[in-house]
């Protein structure tokens, strides 16, 4: 599958990819406030036909507190199902990860995952290296709690 | 120039003067329930105040109290005509409705009595850009740097104007001045970066190449542009069509970045010439090249699919030697897209053979050793698995569908629990013309996995497909949010397009007209909303200084509704549309409540219940109100209640035609022309008289395809409307219309002529005597001759295929056919595993009672032994 940085005419196919993966939806309106303000930072994964079968929605954190280190931050990730085994969500993350350093000179980036999601969980935590910093209560709106991760890009420095 | 006199009706005393301001404040920090008590204050004294009007007005309409509000702030217009404040607040409210031309113009008048208001420019710029005003915008944005020189983004602003009114080389102008100007950037500043790249993407529109990349390569070497990506993507971009060898060194360094880009390798490869025979095998080389370098990188594997030649049966076979291995790893890997992904390559045919022969090879290896099922932990058996699924959808592609069947029991004998060999068996029956088996498959895949919600929305899916409408709500409602009204309430405001269409288009095939387009509409309405979300970033993106993807933005929105859930929207409702014109006694049929299901009655209910919910609290909030009056409702009215549960109101629309072209005006100019779009364009223009513009649709849809058989059945209908008219159009537009009918279909030639002529040139295409038997029926042959000719169908020579079939039992029905119910069983007969020609008592025993069984709950004890 094809690989690359996404355009705005890319992200009706990334809400649509989303809306069919995962319980977290948005409308239109978030994704273009994603791609206008980090226009570097989300990248898609496309078949021959150019159809959006997974992609990463990411950006950087805006409310820092006094002394924080600028970090990045994954919105949304997934991949369709019949588009599984190919390791693209790795593949998506690494090029956001590469962008998130070199443009925004971040110093990491986090995540939140579902304490029930445990194909994700081993996905961030065993193919991606990240770690478990917090346990956020009832972070999802039916009231389940997140875990809330990290992964330092301190190497991607330059 | 001097201010002008304040005239005298505007004029206040010093202490009234002073509330004013407060009141201007007061709205500013939004303490609107203070604002409008000092609003009053004023007002005591002097009621016909017209500035205290609008702002009070503008105020409570902050308040929700939208109606009130706008009668102050009409009335306080009305008694100072000439006060820029006045035409201020009726345009911000103006635009709070999205109402952008009309708002435009408060705008225009406001500036006439202040000239140099800076809000009032900006908020004028973002409606010029909404309203593609490009020339006022232009004007607008000079106006504004003039006034303000030292802000950097009205530099900016006024280059992206010059560049949508089509002036790159003027933008370019303007960014290089702001360049010169600008002292002590901040290292590292990502705004700086982007305004630079805009530049050097505006040089390169202008073809000033070289400029674009000495301009790259300057800001890329002081570090002024950080993006190192887009950086790299320009440079190699720009050195590929400056013709520079340095090119090679940039594309490959990108390939490194992400081996994964397509378009990276296309870049390296483009550049060596354009792909020859001889330089195939060089191209081909690297590509093998970039494998070993990049061990991990799927895309060089698979481009040199593209590339190989493919020769059966000789040594040295190319492709051979590299399908093989790439569908070994594939199928060893258990990658359920594999066939997805080289199914392209069929095209060529020695391809398609070779890998089915190298498939079909490994099948036979594998079920020597591994046809017992067992639960033994060696990697061969799933390997198996994934054979028989790739042959499997490899059958189906080519309509062996009943091979395909086969090969999934074979597979489902050995692992019933593995999703996807079900998702794709409802796939085969589906195509075989069985829905209703299909969406049973489904339900047993989603069970297997029920924390998916891919599985989740293609159950739901084909559920629609065979009309299980509330079924296929219940499986939504285990994703959507628990909060919502209904399941397709949240569905619709995360605006899920598939969901829309899908359920509209099981409505529509039910017959409910009604739902159906009442569901096209809320897709209408969400590109409406897509079209509007542009609005805040006007000025948003200027001050991000996120110019390119802005710019990207414009463009995207110009285009918005090329998308394909549009234009089917557009051509199904448009068609409903004219049915409804055609026989008005539809409306009325179809409305009663007598074809309800049950979740649009249930629908029905809890619109009323929310009604009265709603009018129960405007009662009692209207004392208690003003607890919570300083709560900001904001300027967009809210979002109206649902007073058309059912879509009786739509269907009962008194202008049909009118809703309809409003519905296919975007396609003539934005979508990609599809003769569907053109034939819908025709149906309508020709029902509203507009004879030119049917004309042109199907001109339009003779340049796309001209042995269309839709198209075929159009122009006997132009020519026949038109010449049966009482009285020809009249000139100047007659004698165009008449001249252009008959370059469509030359005066000599009778209508039978020209459709027995067509059906000759296509004997074997069910669409073609299906569009003869049309013109058949427009001019009135006998119905048993018109149905003869349909059975004609059957005939060993014809293509027939189920979607024809389906077309054709459509139409006998239109025409009221005694031999509707005669052609369908001889369609059961012909396509053995279809369902969807038995009768409806037939296929009411075809559905299962979804809801009674365990696939909806998901039974715990299942997932259990299923795991």
């Amino acid at each position: 599958m094809n690989i690359r940085p996404a355009r705005v005419e890319d992200l009706m196919g990334m809400q649509a990819c989303n809306l069919q993966n995962l319980p977290e939806n948005y409308t239109m309106r978030y994704y273009l406030y994603h791609a206008l303000t980090w226009p570097q930072l989300s990248y898609v994964a496309e078949d021959n036909k150019g159809r959006i079968v997974g992609y990463i929605l990411a950006k950087m954190e805006e409310d820092m507190e006094a002394g924080e280190e600028p970090h990045g931050h994954v919105t949304s990730i997934s991949v369709l199902r019949s588009y599984r085994r190919l390791g693209l969500a790795k593949r998506l993350m690494v090029q956001s990860q590469e962008a998130m350093a070199t443009v925004y000179r971040a110093s990491y980036v986090s995540l939140h995952v579902r304490k029930s999601n445990r194909a994700a969980l081993s996905l961030y935590r065993d193919t991606l290296g990240f770690t478990v910093k917090d346990i956020e209560k009832k972070y999802y709106a039916d009231g389940e709690d997140a875990y809330a991760m990290r992964l330092s890009l301190k190497h991607l420095a330059r | 120039m001097p201010p002008a006199a304040i005239p005298a009706k505007r004029a206040l005393p010093s202490k009234e003067g002073s509330l004013f301001k407060e009141v201007l404040n007061l709205y500013e920090t939004r303490q609107l329930k203070k604002g409008l008590k000092t609003a009053d204050q004023i007002l005591k004294k002097f009621p016909e105040h017209g500035e205290t009007l609008c702002m009070k007005g503008l105020i409570l309409t902050h308040m929700g109290r939208r109606e009130e509000g706008l009668e102050f702030v009409k009335k306080g217009i009305r008694l100072d005509l000439t006060s820029h404040i006045c035409w201020h607040v009726f345009g911000l409210i103006q635009k709070g409705e999205k109402n952008y031309e009309e708002a435009l113009k408060s705008y225009g008048q406001a500036l006439r009595f202040d000239k140099e208001n800076l809000n009032i420019l900006r908020d004028a710029a973002h409606l010029q850009t909404q309203l593609r005003t490009f020339d006022a915008l232009v004007e607008t944005r000079h106006t504004l740097l003039r006034i303000r020189p030292t802000v950097r983004q009205n530099w900016v602003a006024l280059a992206v104007a010059y560049h949508l009114n089509g002036e790159p080389t003027d933008a370019c102008r303007v960014l290089a001045q702001y360049e010169a100007t600008l002292k002590n950037v901040p290292d590292y500043d990502v705004e700086h970066s982007e305004v630079l790249l805009y530049h050097v993407r505006l040089l390169e529109e202008t073809g000033a190449l070289a400029d674009a990349l000495a301009l790259l390569d300057d800001s890329a070497k002081s570090r002024a542009i950080v993006d190192r990506i887009a950086i790299m993507e320009f440079r190699a971009r720009l050195l590929s069509k400056l013709g520079q060898d340095d090119a090679v060194h940039t594309w490959q360094a990108l390939i490194e970045q992400n081996p994964d880009s397509h378009d990276y390798y296309r870049g390296f490869l483009s550049h060596r010439d354009a792909l020859t025979d001889e330089n195939r095998g060089q191209a081909l080389q690297i590509l093998k090249d970039f494998t070993s370098q990049i061990p991990k990188a799927g895309a060089p594997r698979r481009l040199a699919l593209n590339l190989a030649h493919a020769h059966r049966g000789t040594e040295g076979d190319e492709f051979k030697e590299l399908a093989e291995p790439y569908l070994l790893a594939g199928l060893e890997k258990g990658i359920p897209s594999l066939f997805a992904d080289i199914k392209s390559l069929y095209r060529d045919s020695a391809k398609r053979q070779t890998i089915e022969d190298l498939v079909e090879a490994l099948r036979e290896k594998l079920a020597a050793t591994t046809a017992v099922p067992s639960g033994a932990a060696d990697a061969e058996p799933t390997t198996y698995l994934w054979t028989l699924y790739f042959l499997a959808q490899h059958y189906s592609y080519l309509s062996q569908h009943t091979r395909a069947l086969e090969l999934l029991e074979t597979a489902l004998a050995h692992t019933p629990t593995l999703p996807e060999l079900l998702m794709f068996k409802g796939r085969v029956l589906k195509r075989s013309g069985d829905p209703h088996g299909a969406a049973r498959c489904l339900d047993e895949a989603r069970v297997l996995d029920l924390q998916d919600r891919f599985l989740n929305t293609k159950c739901a899916k084909y559920r629609l497909r065979v009309g299980m409408i509330d079924e296929a709500s219940e499986i939504l409602g285990l994703f959507t949010k628990k909060d919502a009204p209904s399941p397709g309430a949240d569905l619709e405001d995360m605006q899920s397009l598939l969901y829309l269409t899908e359920e509209a288009d099981a409505y529509l095939r039910k017959g409910n007209l009604g739902m159906a387009l009442k569901r096209y509409t809320a897709i209408q309405k969400v590109f409406d909303e897509l079209e509007d979300d542009q609005f805040d970033f006007h000025g948003y993106s200027l001050r991000k200084f996120t110019l390119n993807v802005y710019i990207d933005l414009v463009k995207w929105e110009d285009r918005l509704r090329s998308h394909p859930a549009y234009v089917h929207a557009a051509i199904t409702a448009s068609q409903i549309y004219v049915r409804l014109h055609d026989d008005p006694s539809i409306a009325s049929r179809v409305g009663s409540s007598a074809n309800l299901t049950g979740a649009e009655k249930k629908a029905k209910k809890k619109a009323k219940k929310a009604e009265k919910k709603v009018q129960g609290e405007s009662q009692k909030g209207s004392p208690a109100a003003t607890s919570n009056a300083n709560e900001d409702k904001g300027l967009e009215p809210p979002a109206a209640k649902d007073d058309d549960p059912d879509g009786a109101k739509l269907l009962q629309s008194p202008d049909p035609l009118e809703k309809a072209a409003r519905w296919l005006a975007p396609l003539s100019t934005l979508a990609k022309p599809s003769v569907d779009g053109w034939i819908a364009t025709y149906d309508v223009a020709v029902r509203r008289r507009k004879y030119l513009q049917a004309v042109r649709a199907l001109n339009a849809a003779r340049a796309l395809d001209g042995e269309h058989p839709e198209l075929h059945v159009r122009i006997a209908h132009l020519r026949r409307t038109i010449s049966s008219a009482p009285q020809p159009p009249p000139a100047p537009i007659g004698p165009v219309v008449t001249a252009a009918v008959s370059e469509l279909l030359p005066e000599g030639v009778s209508l039978e002529h020209f459709s027995s002529q067509y059906l000759q040139r296509h004997p074997a295409n069910p669409l073609a005597i299906l569009a003869s038997a049309r013109i058949s029926h427009l001019l009135q042959a006998p119905r048993e001759e018109v149905e003869s000719a349909l059975f004609g169908v059957f005939n060993p020579e014809v293509q027939l295929d189920i979607r024809g079939a389906l077309r054709i039992s459509e139409f006998l029905d239109e025409i009221g056919s005694p031999r509707a119910d005669e052609f369908r069983s001889a369609c059961d007969a012909r396509f053995e595993l279809s369902t969807v020609f038995k009768s409806p008592a037939e296929k009411t025993a075809l559905r299962w009672n979804a809801a009674e069984s365990a696939a909806v709950t998901g039974d715990a004890d299942k997932v259990e032994v299923v795991g």
